[in-house]
C-alpha cells in the first residue's frame, strides 16, 4: 500500500516535469565527487540555456552505485515513457544499455552519451561526449619519462603501475595507453602492475610493499582518485616524497595537496565538470535547436602539476 | 592464546561435533601456526626485501585491520550469528571521525566519537536480531546497507583531508631506533592488546562461557538461565567497536574520510575466522586462530605482491587456502 503511494507521488512528480522541455542526464551514480562535479556542469549549462528556452528543466538521475546496471536501463525506460526531450546518458556497461538506446531512439528521442563507450551501431546516439582516456594515459606517461630523464639523466629502470578496476573500458583506455606509450618512447621497464579496485587502503598496502620489494624503481603511476590517493600516502610514508617519480589521475582536494608539496610530481584531471555542460548543451541543440551536433568530443583533460596548479585553466578542472 | 579450537562441549554437556583429543588440539595448534611459519619462510627465500625488519613491521601494519574486524566477527560467529555490515561501518566510523575533527573536535574525542558510533551499530544489529527476530544475516544486511549510505551523505561521496594531526594514531611508532627499527605502528600495539582482552573475555569470563554456550544450544542455554538476548548485543556490540576502531584506524593512515573504502572487507574477516578454525555453525571458534588466520591472508597477499606474481593469482590462492583449511578442518574433525 505504502509502496503503491510511494510510485502515484513519484508519477505525478513526473507528470510534473513531461510538461516541461526536461532532459533527463542519467549517470552511472550520484555517489562519488566526480559525478557531482558532472552535475554541477549540467546545471550550469540549464542555467544559461533557460534564458533561451524558460521551460526547459534538466533532472539529474543515477542509481545507487555504478554496478547496478539494470537499475540504470529502468531509469532510461522511464525517462522514454515520460516523453522526456533529449537524454544524456553515461552508461556503466558497454552492451547492456544499447537496447534500452535504441529505444530511446525509435521513440524519436535524442541520446547523448558521456563518459563511457556503448557498443552497437553509432546511429542509436547523437554524440559521444568523452575523456580520451587513451590519449590522457600516454601523456601521464610522456609527464612521466620526461620527469625520469630530468631526474636520472636516462629513460632506463623500473616503474609500476597502480591501477584500479582491471577490464572496465576506461581502465582499458588509460592503462592501456601509458603501458603502450612507455614501451615505445622508453627503455623503461613496467615490473608490477596492481590492482586496488579502486580501494584507498588497498592502494596503500599494495604501494607498500611494490615499494619495499622493489627499492630500485624510478617512477609509479596511479591510475585514478582513490589509487592515486593511497598510492601518495604510502610514498610520503615510506620517505620516498620527491625521490621517485609519481603521477596520479584525477583532482580531489587530497590529490592537489600531494602535488603541492612534491609528493606527486603531476596528475591528470579530466574535465567531469565538462561533461555534464557540454553534455547538456549538446542535447539540447539536437532536441530543441534543432541542430547538427558534432558525432564525438573530447572534452579534455589537464595535466596539472606544481608549476600550474593554481592557473584558473587548473582550477576550472580541479573539484 | 594459539589453540584454534574453543571447547566444543558447552556448558550443558551438549556435545556438538566430536571433540578433539588433548593431542588433537596440540597437533592441531601446531599445524595452522606451521603454515603460518612455512609461508613466512618461502616468501623470505623467493621475495626480495620481505625478510627485513621493516617489512616485518609493515605486515603487521597491515594485517591489523583484518586481524581486528576479524577478532570481533568471531564473536558474533560463536553465537552462530554474522556480521556482514562490518565493511560499511568501518567506513561509517572513519568518515565521522574525519567530518568531526575537521569541524573542530579536539582529534582525541573524534576518534572515540568514531568508536562510538560503532558501538551505535552495533548496539543496533544486536536489538534487531534480538527484539525483531531478524535473522543475524539479514539484520547485519541492511545495516551494511543504511551505514554506507549514511557515509555517503555526510561527506557527500567526497574524500575530505582530515587534519594532520588526525595521522598519528595510524603513521605513528614508537621505539623507534632510526632506519634500522622504524617502530612498532601503534595500530599493531592495538591489535596485540585487543587480541589478549579479547582472549580473556572469551575465555576467562562468565560472558565468554555464555557466549560459547549459545552458540552451541541456544535453547539449552536459555532453559539454564543465561539472558541470551544480553549476551548476544554484548557481541554485536563488541564486532561493531572493533569495526569503529578498525575505520578510526584507517581513516588515520589515510588521513582522509573515505565513503566508499572497506567494501568486501567483512568477507576478509569472516575468512580469517574461518581458516582460523571458527564454526559458522556457532560454538567453535578462539581468538588466537582468527588472528593465526588472518596473517596467513596477510602474508599471503604481501609476500605475493613483493613477488611480483599476477596480481589476479593472489585471488584464486587466497580462495584455495580458505576452501583448503575448512576443508582439512571438516576430515580432520571426521577422523
Amino acid at each position: 500500500m505504502k509502496k503503491l503511494l510511494l510510485i502515484l507521488v513519484a508519477l505525478a512528480f513526473i507528470a510534473g516535469f513531461a510538461s516541461a522541455q526536461e532532459i533527463a542526464v542519467i549517470v552511472k551514480t550520484g555517489n562519488s565527487s566526480f559525478w557531482q562535479n558532472v552535475q554541477t556542469g549540467c546545471f550550469d549549462a540549464q542555467k544559461e540555456l533557460k534564458a533561451k528556452t524558460p521551460k526547459l528543466s534538466v533532472t539529474f538521475l543515477g542509481p545507487q552505485s555504478e554496478s547496478n546496471i539494470t537499475e540504470e536501463i529502468n531509469i532510461v525506460e522511464s525517462a522514454i515513457d515520460r516523453g522526456v526531450k533529449a537524454i544524456v546518458l553515461a552508461p556503466s556497461d558497454v552492451t547492456a544499455l544499447v537496447p534500452a538506446v535504441k529505444k530511446a531512439k525509435d521513440a524519436g528521442i535524442p541520446v547523448v552519451i558521456i563518459d563511457s563507450l556503448l557498443s552497437g551501431p553509432a546511429s542509436n546516439y547523437v554524440s559521444f561526449l568523452a575523456t580520451d582516456n587513451d590519449a590522457a594515459g600516454r601523456a601521464c606517461a610522456k609527464e612521466l619519462i620526461a620527469r625520469v630523464k630530468a631526474a636520472t639523466g636516462s629513460d632506463t629502470g623500473n616503474i609500476a603501475v597502480m591501477s584500479y578496476v582491471a577490464g572496465v573500458g576506461s581502465e582499458i583506455g588509460r592503462v592501456g595507453g601509458f603501458k603502450d606509450y612507455i614501451a615505445k618512447n622508453s627503455h623503461l621497464q613496467i615490473v608490477t602492475t596492481q590492482y586496488s579496485n579502486a580501494d584507498m587502503p588497498t592502494a596503500l598496502n599494495q604501494t607498500t610493499n611494490v615499494l619495499a620489494s622493489n627499492p630500485d624503481l624510478v617512477g609509479i603511476f596511479g591510475a585514478n582518485e582513490p589509487t592515486a590517493v593511497g598510492m601518495g600516502r604510502a610514498i610520503a610514508q615510506a620517505g620516498l616524497a620527491g625521490k621517485i617519480v609519481a603521477i596520479g589521475f584525477d583532482g580531489n582536494a587530497a590529490l592537489q595537496n600531494f602535488v603541492k608539496d612534491g609528493t606527486l610530481q603531476a596528475i591528470a584531471v579530466q574535465s567531469s565538470y565538462n561533461m555534464g555542460y557540454q553534455g547538456v548543451k549538446t542535447a539540447y541543440d539536437a532536441a530543441i535547436a534543432k541542430k547538427k551536433v558534432p558525432a564525438k568530443v573530447d572534452t579534455g583533460f589537464i595535466i596539472v602539476t606544481q608549476d600550474n596548479i593554481d592557473t584558473p585553466a587548473a582550477k576550472n578542472v580541479l573539484y | 592464546m594459539s589453540d584454534t579450537h574453543a571447547p566444543r562441549k558447552d556448558p550443558q554437556g551438549h556435545e556438538p561435533g566430536a571433540s578433539p583429543g588433548r593431542s588433537g588440539v596440540a597437533l592441531d595448534r601446531f599445524l595452522t601456526f606451521g603454515a603460518v611459519v612455512l609461508l613466512f619462510a618461502v616468501f623470505s627465500i623467493t621475495a626480495k626485501n620481505f625478510f627485513t625488519m621493516r617489512n616485518v613491521l609493515s605486515l603487521a601494519l597491515q594485517t591489523s585491520t583484518t586481524t581486528l574486524m576479524g577478532i570481533g566477527v568471531t564473536f558474533t560467529i560463536i553465537t552462530a550469528g554474522i556480521d556482514l555490515s562490518i565493511g560499511s561501518v568501518v567506513a561509517l566510523t572513519g568518515t565521522v571521525a574525519v567530518m568531526a575533527a575537521i569541524a573542530g573536535v579536539p582529534i582525541w574525542i573524534s576518534w572515540l566519537i568514531g568508536l562510538a558510533v560503532g558501538g551505535v551499530c552495533g548496539l543496533a544489529n544486536g536489538l534487531l536480531i534480538t527484539r525483531l527476530k531478524l535473522p543475524p544475516f539479514i539484520a547485519t544486511l541492511g545495516m551494511m546497507m543504511v551505514a554506507r549510505g549514511l557515509a555517503l551523505t555526510i561527506t557527500n561521496a567526497n574524500a575530505w583531508p582530515a587534519p594532520e594531526a588526525f595521522g598519528s594514531l595510524g603513521n605513528d611508532t614508537i621505539f623507534r631506533t632510526g632506519a634500522q627499527f622504524p617502530g612498532i605502528s601503534y595500530p599493531v600495539l592495538i591489535m596485540i592488546a585487543v587480541a589478549f582482552l579479547c582472549h580473556f573475555i572469551l575465555r576467562k569470563t562468565r560472558m565468554g562461557r555464555y557466549t560459547y554456550a549459545i552458540g552451541s544450544n541456544e535453547e539449552a542455554a536459555r532453559l539454564s538461565g543465561i539472558r541470551v538476548g544480553w549476551v548476544k548485543i554484548f557481541n554485536y556490540i563488541v564486532c561493531a567497536v572493533l569495526a569503529g576502531l578498525v575505520g578510526v584506524i584507517l581513516a588515520s593512515r589515510m588521513v582522509t574520510s573515505q565513503p566508499n573504502s572497506a567494501t568486501g572487507y567483512e568477507l576478509n574477516a569472516i575468512a580469517a575466522a574461518v581458516i582460523g578454525g571458527t564454526s559458522l555453525m556457532g560454538g567453535v571458534g578462539t581468538v588466537g586462530g582468527t588472528v593465526i588466520g588472518s596473517f596467513i591472508i596477510g602474508i599471503l597477499t604481501v609476500g605475493l605482491t613483493m613477488q611480483g606474481a599476477n596480481y589476479f593469482m593472489q585471488q584464486i590462492v587466497i580462495g584455495l587456502v580458505v576452501i583448503g583449511a575448512v576443508a582439512f578442518d571438516q576430515l580432520r574433525n571426521k577422523a
